[in-house]
């Protein structure tokens, strides 16, 4: 009895084994973490709650948005996009955590869109992720410090780096305001620095230079630095740092009826989150940004007007420069997902991007510039001027590209000519 | 920011660690056959290796013939008086320590289970590795005499402990079945740049007449070494008290004679800067460099968050990595012959090019970095004897070699043997089975080598920093998992005890599924291939 019931649970334990074989031969050969014949599981650490959040903590939902659209559309090669988001409150000691977490507990295939430069690099430093071999696409953050292919062999840049902005301010500067007093305002630590040593390097020389470290930004850090650079006799004053720190100083500067021309850096000067932040969009009226993308209310750009349809239907969150950049990075992390092809690897993946990514499809008016040898992302700006309502349109009436590197090369005037948006904003590149 | 006040004063754990020992009597002249008693079904035998170091057996009743050899951690060779603050009073001693800490806990569980505990006390306090391993390998013997039923020896240790259990693993194979460094030192060169680093700057930045090095022979250096501990946990009562008064800007103590320019910045940014330039983590016992207090406005929570909570976090590790620089270098520099850390040659701003990325608010941006490492590189640096330094290198070290199953466990944040003395030892392994497989191909033989290192890691949790309600940092809550010195649950020893009682008994270490149990059930207990602890900073982390 004993043996004949033993006999009956071998049996039924070799059955048992064999579909599993069956199964396991059914699986692609290449089965690699993350991604299983229906899904594709990405992750992305950004600040979602905390000082730093507001307007960044969009992004991820924008992403998201746009993964639920093309999940919608049959997703990749019939896989899903399934995309965790985790709030690291822009500490690099929680990115490190959240990420491993990311890593181990998640398993996630890849990083999308990781946000901030010390959370970034104090990832790097400590979760090992080349050693792992994990690809960490579109790094959100300008820092030219990543652009180093050989130490970030995993990683990709998306965003022009600080140094190309202040290359091309300074460009601009030279062209339009020779003569003028200049003052600089910027965030003093890598940020700053990278945009400080190119307008050196330019030979544009401030009048007044006012650094101040984030963190300390206030009502009161802002009348400093109004009360410098107007008895610096600034007129025109160019501001880098980050959103919460050109609200006091925009607001203070009104309050004192200092009105210099403002020459704002890419990174802080979204209305929405100035709005947010309790500053009249309005002090925002004739100030000059570098622009990478379209203005996020332009209905004739073809992407604009998809990704609003899109975020309209899945995210419902108000459409401003941060939405259409998560929206941007979720259509860039399709295509390298299908030009990685259906048996999807991270070496696969990485090699996609080297070989085909500096073809993809992107809102941002200026060249990819990814390559075998270069991890580095959109090479360009132009430059906007801002209405009374936020709103962004091209400084002389059409779009001037100027593009450049992170390093000696000049800056040019470009004739690039941005690939189409796939149709339905659906790629279809292999 | 408002003021606030820390509950309670920092404490030091490298002493409480060090020194938390059970006390028996002992023989301390050597002895041919130990002194052995039995009660409640356990004999415990005392006695002294041949060379008078004290040790202590205890077997049970019901032995299967695996004993555990304990190795201690570091004791200071010298007594520290009870006056000097901070560190209270140690009087050497070579009490011989059969498990962590004498813990009963343990010694109970293992001998429940028919295990065999031993270890010695050492017959010289201070870095004894040498002495202590030729010590160990005897004890071996007089236990298997003592108790011919005996079959195997695993080997455990902490600290200094960890570092004679991974020389005895290298080195003595045939006399140990399975070994687990714990909490280990390394090779003493990174180790006592590390600790050299950290005390140099604090001298540098904040009181130029802590000596740091270079003791005198005999009575005289000792006082200079005393002295040097007052001096140091002065500075760091100093800086407790100014960021307690003002966290944003804390003063610089009295005794330190920067020029303005450089008082300018504030003096957590000295703390945090050295911190990072010696390889200090900036996790501590209660500071996550992470949590802010609750309902601050937003951007002070930042500035708490990546400032001011990095510089408590510095400043409780630096006075543990700080007093062993001092008791260890005063004691090598006594077996040396003079003095051994040399900074002569180090490039302070290439030690943080990364770092200084990450923590840019807590070092008051790029310009405090600037200003804080031109100070550095223009100070008076110290120069090593180097008869000394050669003598040092002909002390025992690491090869990574080994043939034995080992079981590494450590904190990548603890503050006196920081993550990278296990990562050197983890990264000598890989070169050496690398090495071997290479080997293998080359000889036709396509099986990888057995891989004997099982590596685990002890992480703090994301966030643990404690407020009081008025949203002062609270020190009175025990340490966080995964910080401090050598901070290891009971739980954990047991799951390594288990788990050196598997490799033992099955020649290779446990892994799959029983690994992972066996982990989440100790908790806080991390394998994971592919984590790499930031190495040493002077072997290039």
């Amino acid at each position: 009895m004993i043996r004949k019931t033993r006999r009956k649970r071998n049996w039924f334990a070799a059955a048992v084994l064999a579909a599993g074989s069956l199964l396991a031969t059914s699986l692609p050969a290449h089965a690699e973490t993350g991604v299983t014949i229906s899904t594709i599981k990405l992750g992305i650490t950004l600040p979602l709650t905390g000082a730093a959040s507001p307007g960044y903590n969009k992004i991820g939902n924008a992403m998201d948005a746009y993964f639920k659209y093309v999940n919608d559309n049959g997703g990749v090669y019939g896989r899903k996009i399934q995309l965790i988001q985790k709030d690291d409150q822009y500490s690099p000691q929680l990115s490190i955590a959240k990420t491993n977490e990311l890593i181990l507990k998640d398993k996630v295939f890849a990083l999308v869109g990781p946000l901030g430069t010390a959370n970034f690099t104090a990832v790097h430093k400590s979760v090992g992720l080349q050693r792992r071999g994990i690809p960490s696409l579109f790094l959100n953050t300008g820092f030219s410090g990543f652009a180093i292919k050989n130490k970030y062999p995993t990683s990709f840049t998306i965003l022009p780096s600080y140094a190309m902005e202040a290359k091309i301010v300074s460009q601009f500067l030279k062209e339009n305001f020779a003569g003028k007093k200049l003052g600089l305002v910027y965030q003093n630590d890598e940020f700053g620095i990278d945009a400080l040593g190119a307008f050196t390097a330019a030979g544009v020389k401030f009048d007044v230079s006012v650094p101040y470290t984030n963190g300390t930004q206030s009502a009161a850090t802002a009348q400093t630095w109004v009360s410098q650079l107007a008895a610096g006799g600034a007129q025109v004053v160019v501001f880098f740092g980050v959103t919460s720190a050109t609200a006091p100083l925009l607001a203070v500067a009104a309050a004192a009826r200092y009105a210099p021309q403002w020459i704002l850096g890419s990174v802080g000067s979204d209305p929405l989150t100035l709005q947010a932040l309790g500053v009249p969009v309005a002090v925002l009226n004739g100030a000059l940004t570098p622009a990478g993308n379209p203005s996020p209310n332009d209905l004739t750009d073809e992407y604009v007007k998809q990704f609003q349809e899109i975020n309209s239907k899945y995210n419902k969150a108000a459409f401003d420069d941060y939405v259409l950049q998560g929206m941007n990075l979720g259509l860039m992390t399709v295509q390298a997902l299908r030009a990685a092809g259906p048996g999807l690897t991270r070496r696969g993946l990485i090699r996609a991007l080297e070989t085909k990514g500096s073809t993809f499809a992107s809102v941002a008016y200026s060249p990819l510039g990814y390559s075998k040898t270069s991890n580095i992302g959109h090479t360009g700006y132009y430059m906007a001027v801002m209405g009374p309502t936020g709103d962004r349109k091209p400084f002389g009436g059409t779009v001037t590209l100027y593009t450049t590197d992170s390093g000696n090369g000049p800056v040019v005037k470009s004739n690039f000519k941005r690939p189409a948006m796939p149709a339905k904003g659906l790629p279809n590149n292999s | 920011m408002k003021n606030f006040k820390l509950k309670r004063s920092l404490t030091l754990i490298a002493a409480s660690s060090m020194l938390s020992l059970t006390l028996v009597s002992v023989p301390t002249v050597a002895q041919a056959t130990p002194a052995c008693t039995t009660a409640n079904f356990v004999t415990t035998c005392l006695g002294a290796t041949s060379d008078a170091a004290p040790y202590m057996m205890m077997v049970p009743a019901n032995f299967n013939g695996t004993v555990y050899l304990y190795s201690h951690g570091y004791r200071p060779n010298v007594p520290v008086p009870a006056g000097i603050p901070g560190y209270g009073g140690y009087t050497v001693t070579n009490t011989p320590e059969p498990v962590p800490g004498g813990n009963a806990q343990i010694i109970g569980a293992l001998l429940g289970k028919g295990y065999a505990v031993m270890g010695s006390g050492f017959v010289r306090q201070g870095w004894n590795a040498d002495s202590a391993i030729k010590t160990n390998v005897e004890l071996i013997g007089v236990f298997k005499r003592q108790f011919t039923k005996t079959t195997k020896v695993v080997a455990w240790g902490n600290s200094l402990g960890g570092f004679i259990t991974q020389a005895l693993a290298e080195k003595h194979p045939d006399l140990v079945s399975a070994a687990a460094p714990l909490c280990m030192a390394s090779d003493l060169g990174p180790l006592m740049t590390m600790a050299g680093d950290a005390l140099w700057g604090i001298k540098t930045f904040f009181d130029p007449t802590i000596k740091g090095g270079g003791y005198s022979a005999g009575q005289a250096g000792y006082a200079e070494a005393m002295g040097d501990l007052v001096k140091v946990f002065t500075v760091i009562g100093a800086l407790q008290a100014a960021i307690a008064a003002n966290a944003t800007a804390p003063a610089w103590p009295a005794t330190s004679k920067v020029p303005d320019a450089i008082k300018a910045i504030p003096s957590r940014s000295a703390l945090v800067m050295i911190a990072l330039m010696s390889g200090v983590p900036l996790r501590s016992a209660h500071f996550d460099s992470t949590s802010a207090p609750a309902g601050i406005p937003a951007t002070s929570a930042l500035a708490f968050q990546q400032a001011i909570n990095p510089a408590l976090a510095a400043l409780e590790n630096l006075a543990n990595a700080a007093a062993l620089a001092v008791l260890a270098t005063h004691d090598l520099e006594l077996q040396a012959g003079g003095a051994i850390f040399d900074n002569t040659a180090t490039d302070y701003a290439a030690r943080v090019a990364e770092e200084q990325f990450i923590w840019p608010i807590a070092l008051t941006g790029a310009s405090g970095t600037r200003g804080l490492l031109s100070f550095l590189a223009a100070a008076p640096r110290a120069k090593a004897n180097p008869v000394a330094v050669a003598k040092l290198a002909t002390l025992t070290s690491h090869s990574g070699k080994v043939e034995i199953p080992t079981i590494l466990f450590t904190a990548p944040a603890d503050p006196v043997t920081i993550g990278g003395n296990q990562q050197s030892v983890v990264d000598k392994y890989e070169a050496y089975w690398t090495e071997k497989w290479a080997a293998n191909r080359k000889a036709g033989v396509r099986s990888k080598p057995k891989n004997n290192q099982l590596v685990l890691w002890n992480f703090a949790p994301e966030k643990y920093t404690k407020f009081t309600a008025a949203g002062s940092p609270d020190t009175t809550a025990p340490a966080a998992t995964g910080t401090n010195h050598c901070n290891f649950s009971v739980s954990q020893y047991l799951a390594i005890a288990d788990m050196l009682a598997y490799a033992a008994d099955n020649g290779k270490n446990l892994s799959g599924g029983a690994l992972l149990t066996k982990l989440r059930k100790a908790k806080n207990m991390t394998f994971d291939r592919g984590y790499v602890a930031p190495r040493m900073k002077s072997l290039g982390g």
